[in-house]
């Protein structure tokens, strides 16, 4: 039977695993029992060396590791991270798990790509994890690990207003009656039941709340509580005297994992990926962005600005190689005092919601408030730095969405072959341009552009479990 | 008679003779020290703010001799209110405004007898969702001169932030389509709102239920045609009784969820979101005068009974003659 712990390392007995770890030192020595246990996991792929940790440093980089590859490396491989998903693995995970937080609190403090990295990957590997057990020991797993951190018999939603803040969940996501949030089954049946004439009041709530919601509830509170343990840390450091410089030295392991250039795939040779960030290129936009620019002059006006193009325009203009990024990235990461926002991107969204028939403002002046939510900053008339994070900044639509949700923008040219989002197609048009450019100067050109990974579903949604709201 | 902007003279006759301190509810009353004050005085907007007030007899001084075109409070508690400093909490408001309804049930082009009654069956199911799903208790309701405001003071959710805030209208006033797939052990299961009747899908199954009802040809909504329009308000005597999966066979699977889509999104109308989630919003004071409109800005005891052109029109209007 796995231990709570594993699943949720803030739990009483993770912390009390902590609690019994002897000195920092012995961190960093080699640590046989280990070693062993990683190389002798099922199916672990133990080809290569550098595949095993060998003590508990490496074991946490080895954490953040497999959660950045799974995200960006085409060619991953699961079994070099096997040992990830043993029980056995649990007192090593435990202590990793809080080096890690440690670390990135100290040093980077909540908010920054470090700990963003940090919280998405825990979400990841419990969602992994879960996935891993056998029916009957997940919803036990599952239970207990929410008993612990539900402790009252009833909780009310108010409970959850961090997660809701965060937005991690969804007040909508929720089964509410008087204030309280329904999760037992015999409740919801004592509630419910005199309710359903035509239906088994079990099966519905297998659907409804059943295992999805539980474990949704679960992996979101985890994520919280690692964000909200970082943040004390952080606080705590900053109080206090040096902090040990294994963490410091851990910490910018950590960085180097995030800014790790990721495998260029397909083919070899120049181009890899390109991307180009600078002043928006209006030559480069692909037909359907051209189009909307145009003006909507048909139905889909909210769509088009605000969730076609608002993303395309601001993710072209800040990172444009979002869709290599490891982590999920917030405007001010690209922009820190927001001028490119407010002088390059809101006034070109503007223009094209100016262009539609009738003008969107006009009749539907709210629509600011929802710009602005989808780059990020909350629901808000002003787009303020201090409101960042409220909401997450969408990535752009892929084109399969496109010709989905706006057919009549896609007029696809020979270039849309090649791509399959938008923003694919800017940047290899980038290139391209570029490259016609240096020829004519010189004869430089090289072979071939890589096309990028596309993995907007991911980077829209917090992990797998959530759908995708866009 | 109605809704004609009120003569200065008007004003002090209100406010001298009329205005009673204890008209204003006793959770502003018990407050006054914690909370910035703002004032209208010639009908420019309320470009007197930060004021504060000791106690009563201030504010009723204050108003007796200035006589405010309108008057506002904040629904926040500051340590410094005359600064706007030291945010302690905020009561969570809905804004229903008459005028502003999404889809209305007159044509009057301001606010009448018939679209304030519109308002009026909206606040109290909003109201309904609150107490029900929600939970909250302390929940006042007002009639602001041209629509309703709830305001809210139950403890705990008077630190919310401006997110969870949104969440809440959203949830309140049915914004989003709530998934209809559901998935169990492997299997995908069809669950269509209307067939839960409880939670948030019973939310929204009702809001768009009310909202079906009260359609016209004229609306707009985006990716809705005139046909559809057409066919919906056709079959809407289905929903009279619940007749849902009627009414979608009628409608058709494809058509109907986008007119769900649709409904969600003019649903969002039903309250002014930024009232709700503004933390430092001033709102108008009850007891005081609409003067725009000459109603009464008055607490709610009983909303079945109470009828706006009855209980909030101050006495100088009835005595109004040429
Ligand atoms: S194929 Fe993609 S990039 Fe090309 S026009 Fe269509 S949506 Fe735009
Ligand atoms: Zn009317």
């Amino acid at each position: 039977m796995v231990g709570v712990s594993f699943i949720n390392p803030l739990s009483m007995e993770g912390r009390e695993r902590v609690r019994q770890l002897g000195s920092l030192d012995s961190l960093i020595q080699d640590n046989p029992e280990l070693i062993e246990l990683v190389t002798r996991s099922k199916s672990q792929d133990i080809s290569e060396d550098q595949d095993i940790p060998r003590n508990y440093l490496e074991m946490a980089l080895k954490r953040l590791e497999w959660y950045v590859k799974k995200r960006n490396d085409r060619d991953f491989n699961y079994r070099k991270f096997a040992f990830l998903f043993q029980e056995d693995i649990e007192k090593y995970d435990i202590i990793s798990f809080y080096l890690l937080s440690q670390a990135i609190g100290v040093r980077f403090g909540p908010n920054s790509r470090e700990s963003r990295l940090m919280v998405e990957s825990q979400g990841s590997l419990i969602q992994n994890r879960l996935e891993e057990l056998n029916s009957r020991e997940r919803t036990e797993i599952v239970l207990k690990a929410l008993q612990e951190l539900l402790s009252q018999e009833t909780v009310k939603w108010t409970f959850f207003e961090n997660l809701l803040s965060s937005r991690r969940i969804q007040l909508s996501d929720l089964v509410l009656d008087q204030g309280e949030v329904i999760m037992d089954r015999e409740d919801f049946r004592n509630r419910f039941g005199s309710r359903l004439q035509h239906r088994d009041p079990d099966k519905m709530y297998q659907l409804l709340i059943g295992q999805e919601l539980q474990e949704l509830i679960l992996i979101r509170m985890v994520m919280q509580q690692t964000e909200n343990y970082m943040a004390e840390v952080h606080e705590k450091a900053r109080l206090m005297v040096e902090p040990n410089p294994l963490l410091l030295e851990l910490a910018d392991k950590v960085t180097e994992i995030l800014i790790q250039p990721t495998t260029s795939y397909g083919g070899s040779g120049g181009g890899g990926g390109y991307s180009y960030t600078g002043p928006l290129n209006r030559e480069a936009f692909p037909p359907c962005v051209k189009n909307a620019l145009e003006g909507i002059k048909s139905g889909g006006r909210n769509d088009a600005i605000v969730l076609f193009i608002t993303p395309f325009v601001s993710y072209a203009r800040l990172c444009p190689d979002i869709f290599k990024q490891n982590v999920t990235v917030q405007v001010s990461d690209k922009d820190p005092e927001l001028q490119v926002v407010h002088n390059e991107v809101l006034p070109l969204i503007y223009e094209a919601a100016e262009r539609c028939v009738p003008p969107l403002f006009e009749d539907q002046p709210q629509e600011k408030i929802n710009i602005n939510a989808k780059l990020g900053f909350g629901m808000h008339s002003n787009l303020k730095l201090e409101n960042e994070g409220e909401t997450k900044w969408y990535t752009p639509m892929s084109c399969e969405k496109i010709k989905l949700h706006l057919p009549h923008l896609c007029r696809p040219d020979e270039d849309c072959k090649k791509i399959g989002n938008p923003l694919s197609y800017y940047n290899r048009k980038n290139w391209i341009l570029s490259k016609e450019r240096t020829e004519s100067e010189d004869n430089v050109g090289k072979e071939g552009y890589n096309e990028e990974k596309e993995k907007e579903d991911q980077a829209n949604g917090w992990i797998e479990v959530k759908k995708d709201d866009a | 008679m109605e809704f004609q902007k009120a003569t200065p003279e008007e004003r002090r006759r209100y406010y001298r003779e009329e205005w009673d301190i204890k008209q204003i509810p006793r959770f502003i009353r018990h407050s006054l020290y914690q909370r910035e004050f703002g004032f209208d005085h010639h009908g420019r907007g309320p470009n007197d703010r930060y004021r504060t007030f000791r106690n009563e007899d201030h504010l009723r001084k204050f108003m007796r001799y200035r006589t405010p075109f309108e008057a506002y409070t904040s629904v926040a508690f500051y340590q410094k209110p005359n600064r706007r400093e030291g945010w302690l909490k905020s009561e969570l408001v809905f804004d229903v405004d008459a005028k502003d309804l999404p889809i209305r049930s007159c044509d009057c082009g301001s606010v009448c007898e018939v679209c304030l009654d519109q308002a009026k069956n909206i606040v109290s199911d909003l109201k309904d969702t609150l107490q029900g799903d929600l939970g909250l208790k302390e929940i006042h309701m007002i009639y602001s001169g041209r629509g309703y405001h709830l305001r809210v003071q139950d403890e705990e959710v008077l630190g919310t932030d401006s997110e969870v805030r949104s969440q809440i209208v959203k949830y309140l006033v049915g914004a989003e389509v709530p998934r209809s797939e559901y998935s169990n052990q492997g299997m995908t299961y069809n669950l269509e709102h209307f067939t839960v009747p409880f939670g948030y899908p019973q939310v929204f199954t009702q809001r768009v239920k009310q909202s079906i009802l009260y359609l016209n040809e004229d609306i707009l909504m985006e990716e809705v045609n005139k046909k559809l329009i057409k066919d919906v308000i056709k079959n809407r005597h289905l929903l009279v009784d619940d007749q849902w999966g009627p009414f979608r066979n009628a409608i058709g699977p494809i058509r109907y969820k986008r007119l769900v889509k649709a409904l969600a999104f003019v649903n969002l109308g039903l309250v002014d979101a930024k009232v709700s989630i503004d933390l430092k919003r001033i709102l108008r004071l009850p007891s005081s005068l609409h003067s725009m409109v000459s109603m009464k800005c008055t607490e709610i005891k009983n909303l079945e009974t109470f009828d706006p052109l009855r209980d909030a029109v101050p006495r100088f209007v009835n005595e109004r003659r040429d």
